[in-house]
């Protein structure tokens, strides 16, 4: 009983209002990500999914995964997509959220519909954008040569790197609400009274932006990247609808091509090895974000 | 006070652990009925006619096909419902998975034992599954004299018949008529006809030809057919006539009378594209006639033989169905019974813009001057792709080396090395 | 620039309003795009240059929206209302306290917990379907709404804990302090004091998780077999597919996928922009 009442102090009683959600993201996900692991160590393909043996090859996957060079170039993709994708949709959705939070008429009422493109299923966004980026009849070809900014259209589903560009487009511009909204929620948590007391001080927009605003801003600015982050390195839908990976596997993403493996190939332990490794460059970048986040607070 | 907590957090335990129960229970009550059917299959034959005499309740047979097309889905249907109408053994029924979503879907319901009884799927397909363990061995239970020998090869593996075609289609030349009496050309029938009459019809908004070349089992079903006209095979890609077909397609981009856009159509957008007066002749297939009929009922196009390099050539497509080893596989085989029989393939055929997989009934199946004709005689050059276990691995490389030379990205030769060394690689 | 509290000069707020048009106008060009598009005929779509309002209205491509094969509009709405509104209530419930736990208590599991949240949302959906799928089939809940709740929430969850434990830590101390000299708890205190204050993010939570299980695709599809049980989403594969995709219908369709959320949004706006903006806290 005295071990129970030590163990209901005050710190502990924390975990019980976290463990319900745990226990249900363990339940549901964890299941996935140990069979995933498992499954990447072995040499399950159409085979022997359903009967015969299921050998442990151990690491021969990944071994073979670094000799293929469409595995290299869907971990540079997704590295350099996430990182560029992540840049815009931020500094965009930052300096709308500052905008909106002026009180002028139509703040509100604007800002509630930019959330419209959060509406839209993401395979009918990555549609669109492919009827917008088409060569001869897309509309974003034509206000170009409309504005004399080109003479010849350019094709840009079809060459590697503009493909990249306008799957980086089609991904800021579902990006930026989700960054204005979470950031024009989280500069409400500011006291106004701050602020007050700066231009009291006689303290200028600029200085107050990076005394104020953005300190007291730094955990909703963290989470935000780092949600991004992990939304945006696991993309699959957009770029699977939008290029299938193509031109020439030039735009596969590590989520797209174990996909492929997995359900078109039908190597689903390669596929789950691919899956792997975009897990554990998250795990490495969500260990950097626990760690910046909550060092020095346990002090 | 200190209740409250407790009650709460028992409360949030009782859910997880309900949960949790949830998860672990249960596991076995797949495959019900599948061994009590053959007995009972005799008698309830027998007294059909429509009233439920027999107590036993209607065994369950489910279906999994692909079609979006309404037409094709109430085609499907009205067969079921008939063949559920003259008996009372079995009751089917037919779940839509979309076409994107059918491998995925029979991939899982492998891995965890749900699956239907019959699936109709694309036929190059078949080979992988077989080799997965999931199809039934239907030799000797179904008469395929007749068909035509692409679509038996194509649910045949080891010499044992996994599946019955349900339908066969296969690529031909569409034209727009209207543009080559205009450009003053003749009906092309070899590769260099093509070239001509492509440059011919190529203007500042129309381009001469489009064909659906996306990187991956499509873009295949649209190669293969100039592949295999220079003699090539589907194994045998670095080879003179290999890089020719290669080389073939390079230049109709090349000089433009393909647009580049082709590895981001689908066949049906490439079909759109031609019936929006964008592009003057296009590879397709039969099932477009239809919408095609339906969308521009005043377009004047007419079909022909793919033109050929050394030899008339086109691929095989369709679906065949397949009857799952761990469903109820009597049901499945009286339903495949009834809905293959000569009346039911007609009908459907008919309802589908498809083309009988029974040679048969296919010659006899449209008038001559129907726009399917030309697919039935195109069918008498039309070969199946592989049947092999590991063809999507094939058709990913040959996809990319025609992907590779129409965006420029390797030359003519490298792309044949290059998809040769990962066949290799399959086929040993 | 920053300064809440004053409020704008008559002709600061004519500017900035024309502004926000402008903004606004950029923005939802896609959105302008795809419903001119669904009044063109597919023809007019394939017209080379493009034209920028339908020269032939066409009406066609909402009328299919109704009468496609077995698939129903007015069903899968309600069907995507029902899964949406179950993720949503799922990860609120769950997700509000366990924030608050993580954000306020610094017990030793605390970096373990906050680390496997993230964790959970690093697979990609291709490895998470085939054992979800089995996981639900041994439940028993495959081929049923409630394998869509549950796996739609798993995306809710997380995302919320992230971002509602910033808002919990932003409360003072001494607000949670003075309601135990009051009596409270501190169950109660987290309900009556800090929820109220942290409504704001939990009612952006709310939209998210209510916005990605409405937009989900995937799961609904693999775990929803029967066509009367599926979302809306699942209605995109009538106009895109095997037979190419009709551009008219496509659009429509997303038109009409958005008209119902964005009548919810415009008849809760008053909660929900006053559950995002007001709540400041007394510092």
């Amino acid at each position: 009983m005295a071990k129970l009442k030590k163990f209901f102090r005050y710190e502990n009683v924390g975990m019980l209002f976290v463990l319900p959600a745990f226990l249900y993201m363990l339940i549901f996900v964890g299941y996935p990500i140990i069979r995933n692991i498992i499954l990447s160590f072995q040499d399950v393909n159409a085979g022997n999914l359903v009967r015969g043996t299921k050998n442990f090859i151990l690491f021969d996957n990944y071994i073979e995964l670094f000799k293929d060079s469409v595995f290299t170039t869907s971990l540079w993709n997704t590295l350099r997509y996430t990182v560029l994708c992540l840049v815009f949709q931020f500094v965009i959705g930052f300096v709308l959220a500052l905008f909106f939070s002026q009180r002028f008429s139509f703040a509100k009422p604007v800002r509630g519909i930019l959330l419209v493109p959060w509406m839209i299923p993401v395979t009918v966004t990555a549609l669109m954008f492919k009827l917008l980026f088409a060569t001869d009849i897309g509309v974003i070809n034509y206000i170009l040569r409309s504005l004399h900014l080109i003479d010849k259209n350019i094709e840009w589903l079809t060459t590697p790197g503009t493909a990249m560009f306008a799957l980086i487009c089609a991904n800021v511009w579902i990006g930026i609400p989700f960054n204005m909204i979470l950031l024009s929620t989280g500069l409400t948590t500011i006291p106004k009274e701050l602020y007050e007391s700066a231009s009291i001080d006689g303290a200028g927009k600029v200085q107050t932006f990076f005394k104020i605003t953005l300190p007291l801003l730094k955990p909703t600015i963290e989470s935000v990247l780092i949600l991004g982050f992990i939304y945006t390195f696991k993309v699959y839908d957009l770029v699977y609808v939008m290029t299938s990976g193509g031109p020439v596997n030039s735009t596969h993403m590590l989520s797209t091509y174990s996909y492929k493996l997995s359900f078109e190939m039908f190597k689903y332990s390669k596929g789950s090895a691919v899956a792997n490794v975009l897990l554990v460059i998250l795990l490495i970048v969500g260990v950097f974000y626990i760690k910046v986040t909550t060092d020095g607070e346990d002090a | 006070m200190k209740k409250r907590k407790i009650t709460a957090l028992l409360t949030a335990l009782a859910v997880t652990a309900g949960i949790l129960t949830g998860c672990g229970a249960g596991g076995n009550e797949s495959a019900p009925a599948a061994d009590n059917a053959p007995a009972a299959q005799e008698s309830a034959k027998e007294e059909s006619g429509g009233e439920a005499a027999s107590g036993g309740e209607a065994q369950a047979i489910t279906i999994w096909y692909y079609w979006e097309t309404e037409g094709h889905q109430v085609a499907l249907d009205q067969v079921i419902q008939e063949y559920n109408g003259s008996q009372n053994q079995y009751e089917v029924t037919a779940k839509y998975v979309p076409f994107a979503d059918f491998k995925k879907q029979l991939s899982i319901g492998a891995s965890a034992d749900e699956l239907p009884d019959i699936a109709i799927l694309d036929s190059p397909d078949h080979a992988s599954y077989v080799e997965m363990g999931i199809f039934e061995d239907l030799t000797g239970k179904f008469d395929v004299s007749n068909y035509y020998e692409g679509t038996v090869n194509s649910c045949t593996v080891d010499g044992k018949l996994y599946g019955v075609p349900f339908g066969a289609n296969c690529l031909a030349l569409y034209f727009n008529e209207d543009m080559l009496t205009q450009a003053g050309c003749s009906v092309p029938t070899t590769w260099d006809e093509l070239m001509e009459t492509a440059k011919a019809l190529t203007t500042d908004s129309v381009t001469g030809l489009a064909l659906c070349s996306v990187q991956n089992e499509e873009g295949t079903f649209n190669f293969v057919p100039w592949l295999w006209s220079t003699g090539a095979t589907s194994y045998d890609i670095n080879n003179e006539n290999g890089i020719r077909a290669l080389t073939y397609i390079q230049n109709l981009i090349n000089e433009g009378v393909m647009s580049k856009e082709c590895i981001n159509w689908t066949q049906g957008d490439v079909m759109n594209q031609f019936i929006s007066g964008n592009v003057a002749m296009m590879e397709n297939g039969p099932w477009q006639i239809p919408t095609m009929q339906a969308e521009a009922p005043e377009l004047n196009w007419k079909v022909t033989l793919i033109p050929k390099d050394a030899e008339y050539a086109s691929v095989l497509g369709g679906e065949n169905y397949a009857v799952i080893n761990g469903g109820n596989v009597d049901g499945a085989l009286d339903f495949l019974t009834y809905a293959t029989s000569e009346e039911k393939v007609k009908f459907m055929m008919d309802k589908f813009g498809y083309i009988s997989a029974d040679k048969t009934i296919a010659e006899s199946q449209f008038a001559a001057d129907s726009p399917y004709q030309p697919f039935v005689e195109e069918l008498n050059y039309a070969m199946p792709r592989g049947p092999l276990a590991e063809w999507p691995s094939v058709s990913d490389a040959i996809s990319l080396a025609f992907n590779q030379v129409i965006t420029g990205t390797a030359t003519p030769e490298d792309a044949a090395a290059q998809a040769q060394a990962t066949i290799d690689g399959i086929v040993k | 620039m920053m300064d809440e509290e004053k409020r704008l000069s008559h002709k600061k707020n004519i500017l900035f309003s024309i502004v926000s048009v402008v903004l606004l106008c950029i923005l939802l060009f896609p959105l302008y795009w795809a419903l001119i598009t669904s009044l063109k005929t597919e023809q007019e779509i394939f017209k080379n240059p493009p034209t920028f309002y339908p020269h032939v209205l066409n009406t066609k491509s909402y009328a299919a929206q109704v009468e496609t094969g077995d698939f129903n509009m007015f069903r899968s709405f309600a069907n995507s209302f029902l899964i949406s509104v179950g993720a949503t209530v799922i990860a609120v419930l769950l997700a509000v306290p366990a924030s608050y736990g993580i954000a306020k208590y610094h017990f030793k599991a605390r970096k373990i917990m906050l680390l496997s949240f993230l964790v959970t949302q690093m697979l990609p959906v291709s490895v998470l379907l085939t054992p979800m799928f089995i996981m639900f089939k041994n439940m028993h809940v495959y081929n049923t709404w409630v394998a869509a709740v549950l796996a739609d929430a798993t995306i809710g969850i997380p995302f919320s804990v992230l971002i509602l434990k910033n808002y919990f830590a932003s409360i003072p101390k001494d607000l949670e302090e003075a309601a135990y000299l009051d009596g409270c708890n501190k169950f109660s205190a987290f309900v009556r004091i800090l929820i109220p204050i942290a409504k704001p993010g939990v009612m952006v939570c709310a939209i998210f998780s209510f916005l990605y299980a409405w937009g989900d695709l995937a799961y609904g599809m693999t775990f929803i077999l029967d066509q009367e049980k599926r979302p809306i989403t699942a209605g995109i594969f009538n106009f895109m597919g095997q037979y190419g995709t009709k551009w008219s219908y496509l659009t429509a369709f997303a038109v009409v996928t958005i008209i119902p959320v964005a009548l919810i949004f415009i008849f809760m706006q008053k909660y929900i922009v006053s559950g995002m903006t007001s709540g400041a806290v007394k510092g």
